[in-house]
């Protein structure tokens, strides 16, 4: 079973990696607007949903932490954990 | 430059340990065709490439290939988690335990060290072309 915070994540990690493959494409054929277009339609999808876990389940870059008032960017779980051993 | 994403490029959830096979994937970690390697060989070698379109792709798939990393990374630091001694010992993960416990450390399956006579940088643009479509090659 996926918690919303996995599934919001595999939502952005889709985004992303749909944007950076149209981003290579486009290292080679840069003149190619229709491409250009579907990167940056991906680019948007994934600062959506970067901003709503940034705000929901914290901090996935140094830079969202620019505003908060505590140090959060060492709260569990880290990228190689599993959400229960985050709870240890 | 390069800014850390707290999160993999894919999720990597892995119920039930299995160190014999992270013994074999280590090698997608530090072998001679693994991530390590494709992305020093990409990353270093972008420095001499005279086109932009080519400093442009090394420079995004060699950062790509560091999140590989990262997941492999997390696969062997979850089919090895919370090991009995005994679980090392009949695995034959005993080899690694010894000198690494169960710490990542960049290695291929067959117990050498990463290195990075792995990878070539030339200077030249067809022959780190060449090398490239090797190295993809091998990584299958």
């Amino acid at each position: 079973m996926m918690s919303e915070r996995e599934r919001l994540l595999k939502k952005l990690s889709g985004a992303q990696f749909a944007a950076h493959e149209m981003q290579l494409y486009l290292d080679t054929h840069k003149n190619d607007t229709a491409a250009l277009k579907s990167m940056q339609e991906y680019q948007r999808q994934a600062a959506e949903f970067h901003r709503e876990y940034e705000e929901r389940f914290g901090p996935l870059s140094p830079r969202d932490l620019y505003g908060d008032t505590d140090f959060n960017w060492l709260n569990a779980p880290w990228p190689w954990e599993n959400e229960s051993e985050a709870r240890k | 430059m390069w800014q850390y994403e707290k999160k993999l490029q894919y999720p990597v959830k892995i119920k039930n340990c299995n160190p014999k096979l992270a013994q074999i994937i280590i090698s997608q970690y530090g072998g001679p065709d693994g991530e390590l390697a494709a992305s020093l060989r990409y990353l270093s070698q972008r420095f001499a490439m005279p086109y932009p379109e080519l400093k442009g792709l090394l420079t995004d798939i060699g950062t790509e290939e560091l999140a590989h990393l990262e997941m492999i990374g997390a696969i062997v630091y979850q089919l090895t988690r919370d090991l009995s001694i005994d679980e090392i010992k009949k695995s034959g993960f005993d080899t690694y335990f010894v000198d690494h416990t169960t710490g990542i450390y960049p290695v291929a399956a067959s117990g050498s060290p990463f290195t990075a006579a792995y990878i070539q940088s030339k200077g030249d643009v067809i022959t780190d072309l060449h090398e490239d479509l090797a190295a993809e090659q091998k990584a299958y």
